[in-house]
């Protein structure tokens, strides 16, 4: 039997592994280290657990598993908060999947990447977040306010016996709900807005008094100060909550940043495609099929070098 | 070598069994977990076929029984964090009991793998390998420059690998 590989082995293996995943590796890297894996069965062996152990990592839900590794010790008095309402809803089962009356058990909402949840609010309005997504939920007798921390959110809201404002808050300014369906979305200092029913006024945090009234079919975006002109919403702009996205003549490099959105790790777009375009309705919720797909409609191919690393490039 | 090391067992069976069961009794409180463990660690110590070279057997048997108590408190908890998290996704619900079996399996080994690591490099590894953040983000997140967050994983990766079986 050949020897198990030694420390300085593995340690190597593990070296490679970290390089090859830090961007797109030359070609010049990917024969060195296919040199390397040659080079005797000691390599090959510690290659092999590398492997193992992405597959027994990539196995886990990011989404679930992180928030349980991370927080095993702190997390004990909201583990007895939430089992305890486990227990609660253990005899009427989980029919109620897909609204759950949030407000009494969490202050904040999170999704991960590629997951969406859906919440009534105890006004009888509707919340849905859309993938990695974080809403902290501030309701008193004064106002009905949502904080949008991250991400992308649906509301729809209910009319309120108290007559309290309905706001949606984002790093870059608010959004106030006139009876409405809407959806706002915040990153990187960018807030977005699509309003599907009735309307919304918008206000730039910095820029309180410049106030834009948004109607149903509209989108807009703004920063802390300015409000772009108004345009009309993509068609499929709430596709999302049904687990869609819509796109009619998308850029690829376009369309591969909005499914990085959906998906953990990094999926990279060569520059020569990156001005190719495409049209269709694909299911958010498996992003390998799109990808998988994608070779299909388009002259590229898709390279995965792990579950995480995935590179698209002309055919 | 089968036949020794059972006799060898045998002894060490009956001589400490009892004694065994009433160490881990006094510190589980629970007659039944009790038994269950202690058989646990003679099973243990039939897999690692030294019985005859035991020279302490009690001394050694707490010790196996001790990391065996760990072991099933650290999956416990794990448990009861996990069941947590998957309470405030109600979406997740609909994976299977199997499923759930399987990946509750996963993160207590991932969770024995990453026990003998620094915080910080943990944190690093969880972020990089679970969430799939790039290391500049990561690096960012953290504080830290992308040479730091590299030696990191290597540090994690290699710890890893050192206990992933062949």
């Amino acid at each position: 039997m050949a020897q198990p590989p030694d420390y300085r082995t593995l340690e190597a293996a593990a070296t490679w592994f970290v390089q090859l995943n830090a961007g797109k590796p030359s070609d010049a890297q990917l024969q060195a280290w296919q040199d390397w894996l040659g080079k005797s069965q000691a390599h090959a062996q510690a290659w092999a657990r590398v492997e193992k152990l992405q597959r027994q990592l990539g196995s886990l839900p990011a989404d679930v598993a992180l928030p349980t590794l991370a927080g095993v010790r702190a997390r004990r008095r909201a583990v007895l908060k939430t089992l305890a309402m486990l227990l609660a809803v253990g005899a009427s089962g989980w029919a109620v999947r897909e609204s759950n009356p949030a407000q009494a058990l969490m202050a904040e909402l999170r999704t991960g990447k590629g997951q969406r949840h859906k919440v009534m609010l105890s006004d009888g309005s509707q919340l849905e977040l859309n993938t990695d997504s974080a809403v902290d939920i501030h309701f008193d007798g004064q106002q009905r306010q949502l904080r949008l921390y991250r991400g992308e959110i649906m509301v729809q809201t209910a009319s309120d016996p108290a007559a309290r404002p309905f706001l949606v808050q984002t790093a870059e300014g608010s959004v106030r709900a006139l009876g409405t369906r809407f959806s706002v979305h915040s990153e990187d200092g960018v807030s977005r807005v699509s309003v599907l029913q009735h309307a919304v006024e918008i206000r730039p945090v910095d820029q309180p008094r410049l106030m834009l009234r948004l109607d149903a079919g509209q989108a807009v975006r703004f920063d802390h100060r300015h409000i772009a002109p108004a345009s009309a919403a993509a068609p499929g702009a709430g596709a999302w909550t049904q687990g869609m996205l819509t796109v009619i003549e998308w850029r690829l490099a376009d369309f591969i940043s909005e499914l990085r959105r959906y998906r953990p790790g990094m999926v990279r777009c060569a520059e020569g495609i990156a001005d190719l375009r495409l049209s269709g309705a694909f299911r958010i919720d498996d992003t390998d099929t799109i990808l998988e797909n994608l070779a299909a409609s388009l002259p590229v191919k898709v390279k995965y070098l792990t579950r995480y690393w995935v590179s698209i490039e002309p055919a | 070598m089968p036949a020794p090391d059972h006799a060898a067992l045998h002894a060490l069976y009956s001589e400490h069994n009892g004694w065994l069961k009433n160490w881990l009794r006094a510190r589980l409180g629970n007659a039944s977990d009790a038994a269950d463990l202690a058989q646990d660690t003679f099973i243990r110590v039939l897999s690692a076929r030294n019985v005859e070279s035991i020279r302490e057997p009690r001394s050694y048997l707490g010790a196996i029984a001790h990391a065996l108590m760990v072991d099933k408190f650290r999956r416990k908890a794990l448990e009861q964090a996990y069941l947590a998290e998957l309470a405030s996704r109600p979406e997740r619900m609909a994976d299977s009991p199997e499923t759930r079996l399987l990946i509750l399996e996963t993160l207590v080994a991932v969770d024995t793998l990453l026990d003998g690591l620094g915080e910080r490099t943990r944190q690093i590894f969880l972020a990089v390998q679970l969430e799939g953040l790039s290391y500049v983000a990561t690096a960012e997140r953290l504080g830290v420059s992308v040479t730091t967050v590299k030696k990191h994983l290597i540090r994690a990766m290699t710890h890893c690998l050192l206990l992933t079986d062949d």
